[in-house]
């Protein structure tokens, strides 16, 4: 049931995300992930295996090409780091989008044989517009920014377990909102994640326009990157109005995802166990 | 439960006056109109009082005192459909114009519309939000057509827990839940996926649910003039659980209730616990 990530999904990374700059040096002058760094250097021979199947943050900055994995590396951009589309928004650009899609909706309305000139949908363009760019209010955070410093080092050596946190999204092919549960797991490796941070990464992920097995592996690689576990499982169980409003009219069906990195891939009883403590129950 | 009242005919939109509900043109419906005329001008039928006055004839002119009542209360079984004249070429053009739209929206949000997932996102929203209103082309005649069949038939009708999908008109974006009707025949019954049909075409257009409520039930109480037609509407707005209030896990229910319904508790009750909707999602 579980989706084996394979590494080869680095190689579909649209040409776009190439030309981000992943290691930006500039990210990094907060002294906590400098130290952060250097400490993974010195435990370069124990780096857990978690680390490999990633990335590993060390080797890029300091060497410069020659090493045959940064070839690799380069592929998988990191998720914390990533920049947010809308991150550079003030004020007045906010109001110019929002006057560009009000636009477009009053051509929208238009065209579908309304009067958008009849009380109920005189303000609608506007109101649409608003909710259009509330919906994909994930652009406008970066991962690093949500995580911030809620991450604390603990002797936990147990599954952490938040489950079914509500998600609500739109569908980058029909921009037609999906919905449903997230459940996240992880392995602490002497270091835990705020819990509500937990629930934030899940937010800014699903307020785009997304596809639920990338969510599904952003928020897993996400919490991997912040805090480094032993592992990470991530179930998302949606329902998909795109299928259910249109198209096959399938009125029951539901999606469910599944993204386990690091031990949760390996062991099958730690994956089981977080199956059954992360359940999602039937909505 | 939100009873209905007749007041609410003094809301109508100021454009719906401009459509032709007594169509010359349609002579089966003149026809039909003529009937309904003789045949319920002796039998006590109150509903008729509800909806819509006794049919003032074309021919008249003006001057009958009705008139004014007559012009607010307009036939929704005759209302024009928006699209209703849409050919290929039409309905083309209209998809075109949505697409390009889209494409504006996708740039104003801050995403790459040129990236794999987002190709031809344009033209696939434009399609489904077609798809989303085309109750817009289909008038309620054409939907009932000739379904309407006399039969002995005197005690309740219920079609419970047809499931509706439909756009909030404020937010454009999905409202869904399930609807019950009702009715008490009179000599006149409705064919059963008539029923979910008309549903279907209210509710595929951008709506108020307080609105959709009442005209599927006066689609209903037109077209077999029944004693007594009740609709009951339970939805999820996503518009509400999405964003704003972000309430999760509340739902909205509208009634209407006509005829027999409005006037006698047990009917009204009788009716609630038969077309009870059951708690979903």
């Amino acid at each position: 049931m579980a989706s084996q990530q394979s590494d080869d999904d680095t190689c579909f990374e649209s040409p776009v995300n190439i030309n981000r700059r992943f290691f930006s040096s500039s990210l990094s002058t907060s002294p906590k992930s400098m130290t952060a760094k250097r400490n993974h250097e010195s435990s370069y021979d124990t780096v857990s295996p978690l680390l490999r199947q990633l990335k590993s943050t060390s080797l890029s900055v300091q060497e410069n090409g020659e090493n045959e994995r940064s070839v690799h590396l380069r592929r998988r951009p990191s998720v914390l780091d990533e920049k947010a589309l809308r991150e550079a928004d003030t004020q007045s650009v906010r109001e110019q989008r929002i006057s560009a899609i009000t636009r477009s909706y009053e051509g929208i309305l238009g065209s579908i044989g309304e009067d958008p000139s009849r009380q109920g949908l005189l303000k609608t363009p506007k109101r649409a517009a608003e909710a259009l760019v509330f919906f994909t209010k994930g652009y406008e955070q970066t991962i690093r920014d949500v995580v911030s410093d809620a991450i604390f080092d603990e002797e936990c050596e147990n599954m952490v377990v938040v489950k079914e946190i509500d998600i609500y999204s739109l569908c980058e092919h029909h921009m037609v909102p999906f919905f449903g549960k997230v459940s996240v797991g992880y392995l602490p490796n002497k270091r835990v994640l705020g819990l509500s941070k937990i629930a934030r990464i899940v937010e800014v992920f699903s307020r785009r326009l997304q596809v639920q097995e990338r969510l599904t592996r952003q928020i897993a690689e996400a919490i991997a990157e912040a805090i480094e576990p032993r592992g990470v499982a991530v179930i998302v169980e949606c329902l998909h109005m795109c299928m259910i409003m249109r198209g096959a009219e399938k009125v029951n069906s539901r999606t469910t995802t599944s993204a386990m990195l690091g031990v949760f891939r390996e062991d099958p009883k730690t994956r089981e166990e977080f199956l059954t403590l992360g359940r999602i129950k039937p909505f | 439960m939100t009873l209905q009242s007749n007041d609410d005919i003094f809301i109508d939109f100021p454009t719906t006056r401009d459509y032709l509900f007594f169509s010359p043109s349609l002579s089966k419906s003149v026809t039909t109109r003529k009937c309904y005329q003789e045949l319920s001008h002796d039998a006590t039928n109150s509903m008729i009082h509800l909806i819509k006055p006794a049919p003032v004839p074309i021919n008249e002119n003006g001057d009958n005192g009705r008139n004014a009542y007559a012009n607010r209360q307009n036939s929704v079984l005759d209302e024009n459909a928006l699209r209703k004249d849409d050919t290929t070429f039409i309905r083309d053009q209209r998809i075109q114009t949505i697409s390009q739209n889209y494409e504006v929206i996708l740039e104003s949000i801050g995403e790459d519309p040129s990236r794999q997932g987002l190709l031809k996102t344009p033209k696939r929203a434009a399609e489904a939000l077609v798809f989303f209103t085309k109750g817009y082309e289909q008038s309620i005649r054409d939907v009932v057509s000739d379904a309407i069949f006399d039969e002995e038939c005197e005690n309740m009708v219920v079609v419970k827990g047809i499931d509706i999908y439909s756009l909030c008109e404020h937010h454009m974006v999905p409202f869904f839940g399930k609807v019950s009707v009702g009715y008490l025949p009179n000599k006149r019954v409705l064919g059963l996926s008539k029923v979910a049909r008309i549903v279907e075409v209210f509710s595929r257009r951008l709506q108020v649910q307080e609105r959709l409520t009442r005209q599927i039930a006066e689609a209903i109480a037109e077209a077999i003039q029944p004693r007594g037609v009740a609709v009951v509407i339970e939805c999820i707005h996503m518009c509400m659980v999405m964003r704003g209030a972000e309430k999760v896990n509340s739902r909205t229910t509208t009634s209407a209730m006509l005829g027999v319904f409005r006037e006698d508790p047990k009917s009204r009750e009788e009716f609630l616990s038969l077309g009870r909707i059951a708690p979903f999602y």
